[in-house]
């Protein structure tokens, strides 16, 4: 996710380097994950996510997080529902 | 403000179409009616009052009747029938509201702008144990705290799944601000589960 990761890394050829327990981009990788998450995403940065999402222990943290409350706000929070006087109200209203 | 409002308004309100009875009807019935939940629910997260938003629902679609000639059929009925009731929840309610005024809100902005170049690390005490034990009204209490623009931006995006560019149409502020306000909106939004979840006695560390 660190945008200053090791080119090795970012052509996906290095398979034997270790997960990044520190991220020096976090301002940059956090709008990156919620554009991902907003569906917002350039191809630019969803190509960056796909090579890079699974060798920064913070930004892994950091998108399970955010998907998680996005999750909860989606589904979890209850939704009002308009009463149904009030939607006789607003047909009886238009129609005469 | 009030300018710009009413600048707002008319361009929302100038006539393009020339429907017959029948075709008002059809529009109103088909296009705009489906979203009467959705609207319901955000004009309630916008005043946190049952009767206010009955009364803002209703003046809503009282308005996109009367200027329905303004509307086009078969294009984004959902996101101008939220920007007119945002634009009336902004003119009717928000100034007798108990809400935080505009200076307020200005503020709390200012507040994480200044904070923004030495913003903290990812929000690591909040675990996503936590909120996965959090129930709805837990989620929901939290987001209710937050002063209302923020709220606001969540609403559209989280729960009402609006794209940037139409919450930038919604709120008639540019997509770079939309982007800036959501990510404000959600670092206050997490600083809320953290607290509540510390209060719940939800473990909050690593």
């Amino acid at each position: 996710m660190d945008m200053s990761m090791n080119p090795r890394v970012l052509d996906g050829t290095d398979h034997t380097v270790s997960m990044k327990t520190h991220c020096d981009n976090q301002k940059e990788c956090m709008k990156m994950i919620e554009a991902i998450l907003d569906g917002e995403a350039t191809e630019a940065q969803k190509d960056h996510f796909k090579q890079n999402m699974d060798r920064c222990m913070p930004c892994i943290k950091t998108y399970h997080l955010e998907k998680c409350i996005k999750d909860a706000l989606q589904l979890k929070v209850p939704k009002k529902i308009c009463p149904n006087d009030l939607l006789a109200q607003i047909k009886n209203l238009v129609n005469h | 403000m009030l300018d710009e409002t009413a600048t707002m308004t008319e361009e929302i309100f100038t006539p393009t179409q020339g429907y017959n009875e029948e075709d008002k009807h059809a529009v109103f019935n088909r296009e705009f009616m489906p979203h009467i939940n959705s609207m319901y629910n955000f004009a309630f997260r916008l005043t946190m009052d049952e009767d206010d938003a009955n009364d803002l629902v209703q003046d809503t679609y009282l308005k996109a009747f009367r200027f329905i000639n303004s509307f086009e059929r078969g294009t984004n009925a959902k996101a101008w029938l939220f920007r007119i009731l945002k634009n009336s929840f902004i003119n009717d309610y928000r100034k007798r509201s108990k809400e935080p005024s505009k200076i307020d809100y200005q503020e709390v902005e200012a507040t994480y702008n200044s904070e923004e170049s030495a913003e903290v690390e990812h929000t690591s005490d909040l675990r996503v144990e936590s909120v996965q034990d959090m129930i709805g009204d837990e989620v929901a209490n939290a987001l209710n705290s937050l002063p209302v623009d923020f709220r606001t931006v969540i609403v559209l995006c989280d729960i009402e799944g609006f794209t940037y560019e139409e919450m930038a149409k919604i709120l008639d502020i540019p997509i770079g601000t939309v982007r800036s306000r959501l990510h404000r909106a959600r670092n206050l939004l997490k600083d809320k589960l953290r607290d509540y979840a510390a209060t719940m006695g939800y473990n909050t560390q690593i």
